[in-house]
């Protein structure tokens, strides 16, 4: 086979990212056009010739009212790309759309996220890129490879030179994200606690309790995401109730949906970071971000040549 | 085969109770929301295990909110155990299929009007690709026309891509997508813009989601069924446009049948034969003065700019025609004779409604008594309404494929005639459902 080359191409859900991304590859982003016509239909259109080529299209899970108009973008930009005769169409969603939907918790619910899956092979897509997904098992609804980066090790530089590591503890915000608060935990060699919370409706928490010491401590909230932040905002009071100094919430995908923005302001967190996998379009100061366009950009290049990702899993490239 | 269940989608709710009432079945309890992040969420409220499951949406309003909730109901449907799932989409979404670019002046599909729309009314309009009329098979004398490419550097991509952004096309002057627009014509590479047809994608993800049949109405492209690898069932609204014009319109046997385009001939004349009416066409021709010379020659600047004054533009030797704008002279020709006629304009769609009121316009100017129009989608998007109101359309008859509470509101209870499509459905539902023939509904409706 002739030698081909990366194209990468955006939809409009995160353009910001996608052009980091192209600057640490040094590749300029293709000439298309994403488009609604007035009866708000999604329309693309492809500048440039990319016959044979190795197609990476951004696009991530965003939206309150666009979610749906960006995974069309997305599912349209994808079988425009199979028409137009690509060799390999790689769908990077830095944020998987509807990853929360994956069970059957309730009689005849939805499993959404594997009806993304399929809709994204049926599209045709021969490779997913995504980051910290919520459930690494939805890895298993693809017949197609997944490659589920790490926003870790970006974060683990972060909380080394932004933060006091001294008087830090990790504390993971649900029994769920025990896991990764503990791989973190290790490679910091900090110590870390836990707090169980109960919920009785989506997006509501109703009871949490604190298992760990935190007095005293500066601490550092880890989770996967921030959403409505009802969690993060009633696990810093835990927090600051049960003695801590200062609580600095970290989460890979900051969403930030429905009030979110009052909740953070009346909160008494002192710093939430996220990354920049969403647009995060909140003004407050006490939101910072950590750039992971490097580590996306990385895996691309090392997905064209061949090379092993799992590099990526454990060191940030910068 | 289980008995049959119906849910409604979000989309067009009324049209879904006339739908149950016809069949004598109550539309069974389907919550539908969203969470704050806007992911749909559905949940569906009764067993449907072993089930014959409709699931009726209509591909309008915010159309892929409501199509990824159709997706995500027959999904649920499919992992609650359903024995069939029968998507039931009145109006089917992504029908038409442009093969021309898209410019922010307006969906392509629908040929714009200027103020002066007569004969050569569209001389001062700006980019032909906005002009363009598409019907299946119609054969574009502007090809070259269209190979405008975009060319952008990095930053201009970022102009252009922020710019797509915003879903207005009604609205007046888009800064943003003037300098997108720039950008996609300053150059020409010789690439013909290639445009998403997303037809076989939407039939492709149906199936994946786990659909077994589709039911539609009046299908834009005849061929659109080919695309499915399940059975499709296009329902035809012409033994309702029959059926209104007959009991409807007065001293119908005097009027005439008329397609505002070439592409909707066949639609009209079959319509015309079974009435035994008169028919007559409105036909467009576009001719370009300046089709000789060198093919970047025909580069035009799109969405009506002044793009003669940035460098991009400038270094092509096109400057000077790029800027007469004067460079296309589209005839309009009535095929027929519609003097002191009532004229009845038959469509399967009206969206921006620009070929519509032109149609009107000029049978008008060519002497009809009154001007009707009937169409079976009434999607009306941008300010189609608006434009409608001040037509020269005696009354507007739609169906409610798509809810038209807007269109009688707008346009007033005397000007708008709604043809219930609820009870061909219903019967097709019904009919589908016991395993008999539908192909009587075709000829004789319901």
């Amino acid at each position: 086979m002739s030698a081909n080359n990366i194209k990468l191409l955006a939809g409009n859900a995160h353009p910001e990212l996608a052009l980091l991304i192209s600057k640490n590859l040094s590749i300029p982003l293709s000439k298309i056009g994403v488009y609604q016509y007035s009866n708000k239909e999604t329309s693309v259109t492809i500048g440039e010739s990319i016959r044979d080529e190795d197609v990476y299209i951004i696009q991530t899970g965003i939206g309150e009212q666009e979610i749906n108009d960006f995974l069309m973008e997305l599912l349209i930009l994808i079988h425009a790309c199979k028409t137009a005769s690509v060799r390999r169409i790689t769908a990077v969603l830095p944020n998987f759309p509807y990853a929360r939907q994956d069970k059957k918790d309730k009689s005849r619910a939805a499993i959404t996220a594997k009806l993304i899956a399929n809709l994204l092979q049926t599209a045709g897509c021969d490779h997913i890129i995504t980051m910290d997904l919520h459930a690494s098992q939805i890895q298993g609804f693809f017949r197609i490879p997944v490659d589920n980066l790490y926003a870790e090790p970006s974060v683990l530089n972060y909380i080394k030179t932004k933060t006091d590591i001294n008087n830090a503890i990790l504390v993971s915000p649900d029994a769920g994200g025990a896991k990764r608060v503990a791989s973190l935990a290790d490679k910091l060699d900090l110590n870390f606690a836990l707090i169980h919370k109960e919920r009785q409706k989506a997006n509501e928490v109703s009871r949490m309790v604190l298992v760990g010491d935190v007095k005293g401590k500066s601490c550092l909230l880890i989770d996967d995401m921030a959403d409505t932040c009802g969690t993060l905002v009633k696990a810093c009071d835990t927090l600051l109730d049960n003695g801590a100094k200062e609580v600095i919430a970290i989460v890979t995908h900051g969403i930030f949906s429905g009030n979110a923005r009052e909740k953070l302001q009346n909160s008494r967190l002192s710093r939430i970071v996220c990354t920049n996998t969403v647009p995060v379009d909140i003004d407050l100061p006490i939101v910072d971000q950590i750039d992971i366009s490097p580590t996306l950009a990385e895996a691309i290049r090392r997905l064209h040549n061949g090379e092993s990702v799992s590099y990526l899993f454990t060191n940030a490239p910068v | 085969m289980g008995d049959i269940v119906v849910f409604g989608g979000s989309s067009h709710p009324e049209l879904v109770n006339m739908i149950c009432e016809n069949l004598g079945v109550p539309s069974s309890r389907v919550d539908l929301s969203k969470f704050s992040n806007g992911e749909t969420n559905v949940q569906i409220g009764e067993s449907v295990r072993e089930k014959d499951v409709y699931l009726i949406q209509s591909g309008c309003g915010h159309v892929n909110d409501n199509f990824m909730e159709l997706l995500i109901m027959i999904s649920a449907c499919k992992s609650a155990s359903a024995s069939r799932i029968t998507a039931v989409m009145p109006y089917f979404c992504y029908s038409r299929q442009p093969d021309i670019p898209f410019t922010s002046k307006g969906a392509p599909l629908i040929t714009k009007a200027n103020k002066n729309s007569n004969i050569e009314g569209d001389i001062l309009s700006p980019a032909p690709s906005a002009l363009m009329t598409q019907r299946p098979g119609s054969m574009s004398p502007f090809k070259v026309a269209d190979e405008e490419v975009r060319t952008s550097t990095n930053q201009t991509l970022k102009k252009s891509v922020s710019a797509s952004r915003i879903p207005i096309v009604s609205s007046k002057k888009d800064p943003k997508g003037t300098e997108a627009n720039e950008a996609f014509n300053a150059q020409n590479a010789g690439y013909k813009l290639w445009v998403a047809q997303s037809g076989t994608l939407i039939a492709n993800l149906l199936t994946a989601a786990g659909a077994d049949h589709v039911i539609t109405m009046d299908l834009h492209d005849p061929q659109f069924p080919g695309f499915f690898n399940i059975p499709v069932d296009n329902l035809y609204c012409r033994p309702l446009v029959q059926n209104y014009i007959q009991h409807h319109i007065p001293d119908y046997k005097d009027a005439v049948i008329v397609s505002p385009d070439a592409g909707g001939a066949k639609r009209a004349t079959a319509i015309a034969d079974s009435l035994e009416l008169s028919f007559a066409l409105i036909h467009k021709e576009r001719r370009s003065q300046l089709l000789k010379g060198p093919p970047d020659a025909t580069l035009t600047s799109g969405g009506g700019l002044n793009v003669s004054t940035t460098p991009l533009i400038s270094n092509l030797n096109s400057t000077e025609i790029t800027n007469s704008p004067s460079k296309y002279i589209q005839t309009t020709m009535l095929v027929g004779d519609v003097r002191n006629k009532v004229c009845i304009i038959v469509d399967d769609l009206v969206d921006t409604s620009y070929t519509v009121t032109r149609a009107a316009k000029l049978l008008k100017d060519q002497g009809a008594s009154k001007v009707y129009a009937i169409v079976t989608h009434g999607i009306f998007s941008g300010d189609a309404l608006a434009r409608i109101a001040q037509s020269e359309i005696d009354q507007f008859v739609i169906s409610n494929t798509v809810p038209q509470d807007e269109t009688i509101s707008a346009l007033g209870k005397d000007k708008v005639g709604i043809m219930d499509v609820s009870r061909v459905i219903g019967e097709a539902i019904r009919r589908i459902h016991n395993g008999e023939s539908i192909s009587m509904l075709f000829e004789h409706g319901w």
